[in-house]
């Protein structure tokens, strides 16, 4: 039962744990490329900032005020990064349930960097809270604030990350070569997915739902009862989208580890992917052009807020749908990946304005991030990077099963049929 | 002015969240009660449990090797391997055992599978020789499908041949193959009847019914050598 | 087999949470005599603006006596170290002054907002604060209409600093230092008590009152209440703010959380059913 990519040599199986793990801690690959020297500096930064916040308060490192409460790490990597890591539950939702298998390659590597990203973005919520010891206060009881939006996101979160933690576990076993855990953790997987898409669903829509208590505070173009169904429908492209850029760049630097056949299966799934993105762009566009009348809010339109919004509807969602249009009809990966890159972009905007920039638009003193929330900002994606390098160059995310695994996940297909 | 009254809007809550709790809970067991299926009796051969010629099942469209396993050849370019009902119905209620892999090389002639019953084994060979590219597991969990369809859901291997068309040149195909069956049948119960004189004085109601026919599951109740004599003469 | 261990911990799970929910969500805000929340009339025609209450709360409080002026024209907010702070506005009737501090809704936003219950309706009708409960969010910060929650940005264990119409005072059977220092324009009773005082007032003195009690039906009714003389915009009320409290802006997005939590799993259970099937006859014609 060995595969040629993970032999389980003896030597592997006699050693103690903690020596495997020191092992596999050891750094593969050349120390010196462009990314680690640009990254390893920004991230020491960031170390170094973030222990400034807590030794100082939040107001030494943060340019946030009285009111406009939440700043770049609450808007821009909570909000916005949980958008992107929605990838997870639409793929998962797309190769366990629709049992689209063509995506199988893929979804470990999106399922992988959900977690990470989850995980990361809760640390900088952390980051942000003015009294983090006191975090487990909703968990344990003390008291729950059932009436809250954050509550549940909250906890969404917590489970969200246990889920996608089960999901990625099968890839652990195996990289540990324990067969008897990969089966378990293989049978958990659909109800992990069905458990996952479902908390994805509300707190998607939860992100939206912080912000309807701020009727008034947010510019009306933005504000709207909708807000929860338009996060939620802009999270199914901004997942695809950051799925088709993230592919990209694996895909050029994780080279060696893809099959060729899965390199032939890619530019297949980028094709349907980007049909999808294209529609669900589209349903999105309809959606805000409902919202937009429903409100009769067209008389902002000619402020410059009002040109603000245009930009970000017509130039980052309606250009790229057009965009993903083309580049399935003809196909063309390069069009795909500038329209993602354009997607990428409308979403961030979208939930910034949402978050920080149409909040209290009219407010004496606006919020403008200060140099050092963006190197914190920019260091938690930078550590979350590295960790996905660390596991992708370790475990068998992008390349093969061993045998054992392949045999568990045909079993896990057919064990409710019983 | 009227006295003001408040209600809380979210007052319950707390209970829903709980409720919503206990719904997972039951839903996992409810699911599983919902999707299981009646529990199938697996077909007897006819209804009166003996093999015969005429209940035997050879469809015309599969190579038999004499090995006694068949290969037949998919739209997608595999092939699928299994056992033949003969062998099925003489070994009868076995686990098998599959030695290989998806990925790993097979040779005709070469030990795909073992057959178990009771303490007692038979190794079975590959009709053909490639890469295996699936293996069936529900076998694992319903080892009765070999027997109920060992042709279609009974298959084995999935295997992309390598040499498909020299190494089925001599397999039996349409109605040699019947005819071929038919002679095996016969063959085998005489090597039967040879067999049990041998080694037991008193005749096993096993054989030799009112007109000869031959009983289901004729080899469960012998030793180890008769098992490997049939192995010899029978799967190699 | 895997189910049974699942069923198993998620049974421990339900029996552990029963215990803590019903212990922890029992302390939910329904008073017991729901329709006397104290509350304070602020008249603002009476006022004159000497802000002898901002001065007895900071001292009350532990906070630094305010030093600047007031100007007609620059508007004064409460901040990280003043609860309330006086305002004043040239209008056609003169110098009209007005007080800003927490509104302590009867349904407030904040408390909704709040995921650890920190901010907390009492019984008593006050919006409190309570400090051990606080994780240092600012959801509160968000959520409020007035924004009233002050944020200690420069502290490692920060507070939020917001009037708590002395919670502790009125516990004892005593009323709020500002009402206590002033005794005119302030005025502390039951919500019921406030509104007919005010009414009383307006009926007997017309042209020193508008009709509106601004407070009695914002935002679903607030804990202060304000009579004036001029017009509320003129005197820098937010008179967009909607009749409905803010909670329920929320609502319906609370609600749906149990029905998509039960029918989101049933289609998907569903969806996996029905493609397993052709999953199984696909995989035998390959």
């Amino acid at each position: 039962m060995n595969s040629p990519a993970y032999p389980i040599t003896k030597e592997k199986q006699s050693q103690p744990v903690w020596k495997f793990i020191l092992s596999e801690l050891k750094p593969r690959g050349k120390w010196l490329t462009p990314f680690n020297v640009i990254s390893l500096p920004i991230i020491l930064a960031g170390i170094t900032l973030m222990a400034i916040r807590f030794t100082h308060g939040l107001g030494a490192v943060s340019n946030v005020t009285q009111e406009i409460p939440w700043g770049l790490w609450k808007g821009f990597n909570v909000v916005t990064g949980v958008a992107f890591a929605g990838g997870a539950y639409v793929l998962t939702f797309i190769v366990y349930i629709l049992k689209v298998d063509k995506f199988h390659s893929i979804v470990r590597a999106t399922v992988l960097n959900g977690f990470l990203a989850y995980l990361f973005y809760t640390f900088a919520l952390v980051l942000d809270l003015g009294k983090p010891w006191n975090i487990f206060n909703p968990v344990i009881g003390n008291n729950y604030g059932v009436s809250s939006v954050l509550f549940l996101v909250a906890w969404h979160f917590i489970l969200y990350i246990l889920g996608l933690l089960i999901e990625f576990s099968p890839a652990v076993a195996e990289w540990l070569g324990s067969k008897r855990a990969h089966k378990i953790l293989s049978g958990l997987t659909l109800g992990a997915v069905i458990f996952g898409v479902t908390l994805s669903v509300l707190h998607q829509s939860g992100l939206g739902a912080l912000f309807l208590m701020a009727k008034g505070k947010i510019h009306p173009l933005w504000y709207s009862e909708f807000i929860p169904l338009l996060f939620l429908v802009s999270s199914v492209f901004a997942g695809l989208s950051m799925i088709i850029f993230e592919g990209a760049i694996s895909q050029r630097v994780f080279f060696k580890q893809i099959s060729r056949k899965n390199h032939e299966a890619r530019k297949d799934m980028l094709k349907i992917l980007s049909r999808i993105c294209a529609f669900t762009m589209f349903i999105y566009f309809f959606l805000q052009l409902l919202v937009l009348i429903h409100g009769q809010h067209w008389s902002y339109l000619n402020t410059p807020m009002g040109y603000w919004y245009l930009l970000e509807m017509v130039g980052f969602v309606f250009i790229p749908m057009l965009l993903f249009i083309r580049s399935f009809q003809k196909p063309n990966i390069v069009l795909t990946r500038v329209a993602a890159i354009m997607a990428i972009v409308g979403i961030i905007l979208n939930r910034l304005n949402v978050s920080i920039i149409a909040f209290r638009w009219d407010a004496a003193v606006r919020y403008v991030p200060s140099w050092m929330e963006i190197v914190i900002s920019i260091s938690i994606i930078l550590i979350q990077i590295w960790i996905f390098r660390w596991i992708i160059t370790r475990m068998p995310v992008l390349n093969e099963s061993p045998g054992f695994a392949k045999i568990h996940k045909q079993a896990g297909n057919h064990y409710i049929s019983k | 002015m009227d006295g003001f009254s408040y209600t809380n809007i979210f007052e319950t809550k707390g209970i829903e969240y709980l409720t919503i709790i206990a719904f997972f809970a039951v839903l996992v067991p409810f699911w599983f009660i919902v999707s299981r299926k009646p529990k199938r009796k697996v077909a007897a051969t006819g209804s009166n449990q003996i093999i015969s010629a005429a209940s035997l099942r050879i469809p015309q469209g599969i190579f038999f090797s004499k090995f006694h396993t068949w290969a037949h050849m998919e739209e997608s370019g595999n092939a699928k391997v299994g056992l033949d009902d003969l062998l099925v119905h003489i070994t009868g209620d076995v686990e098998i055992s599959q030695l290989k892999s998806p990925a790993e090389y097979i040779e005709k002639g070469e030990v795909l599978a073992v057959l178990r019953y009771n303490g007692n084994s038979l190794k079975i060979l590959s009709p053909i020789s490639g890469e295996i590219e699936n293996i069936n597991s529900t076998l694992n969990e319903n080892p009765e499908i070999i027997r109920a369809d060992p042709y279609r859901l009974g298959w084995i291997y999935a295997i992309k041949p390598t040499n498909w068309k020299a190494e089925t040149n001599s397999y039996f195909l349409a109605e040699d193959a019947t005819t071929w069956a038919v002679q095996e049948l016969k063959r085998f119960k005489d090597f039967l009847a040879i067999s049990a004189s041998a080694t037991m004085p008193q005749p096993v109601g096993v054989i030799l019914q009112d007109g000869g026919e031959l009983m289901e599951k004729p080899l469960a109740e012998f030793p180890q050598e008769i098992w490997d004599d049939f192995q010899k003469n029978f799967l190699s | 087999m895997s189910i049974d261990r699942r069923s198993f911990f998620k049974f421990l799970g339900i029996t552990g949470l029963t215990v803590i929910g019903l212990k922890s969500s029992g302390e939910n805000t329904t008073p017991e005599d729901d329709s006397e929340f104290y509350g304070v009339l602020y008249d603002s025609s009476i006022c004159i603006g000497c802000r002898a209450c901002e001065k007895a709360c900071a001292k009350a409080h532990g906070l630094p006596e305010p030093e600047d002026e007031l100007e007609a024209g620059i508007k004064r907010k409460t901040s990280e170290n003043q609860r309330c702070v006086i305002n004043a506005f040239e209008t056609d009737e003169g110098e009209v002054y007005v007080r800003n501090q927490c509104m302590h809704c009867n349904e407030p936003a904040c408390v909704a907002a709040c995921l650890t219950q920190a901010m907390y309706k009492t019984k008593e009708g006050p919006v409190i604060w309570r400090e051990e409960k606080c994780m240092g969010c600012r959801y509160c910060m968000v959520s409020c209409p007035f924004d009233v929650p002050k944020f200690e940005y420069g502290s490692t264990n920060p507070k939020i600093q917001k009037c708590d119409m002395c919670y502790d005072r009125i516990k004892n059977g005593e009323i709020p230092v500002c009402v206590k220092t002033c005794g005119d324009a302030l005025f502390f009773g039951t919500r019921r008590e406030l509104i007919s005082e005010a009414r009383r007032r307006i009926a007997e003195w017309p042209e020193m009152y508008i009709e509106d009690i601004y407070g009695e039906h914002t935002v679903g009714g607030t804990g202060y209440l304000y009579l004036a003389p001029v017009s509320h915009k003129e005197l820098g009320f937010d008179i967009k703010l909607q009749k409905n409290s803010y909670p329920s802006l929320t609502k319906s997005f609370l609600y749906s959380v149990p029905a998509v939590d039960v029918l989101v799993p049933s289609v998907l259970l569903g969806l996996h059913a029905a493609t397993k099937v052709k999953q199984t006859k696909t995989e035998n014609y390959e």
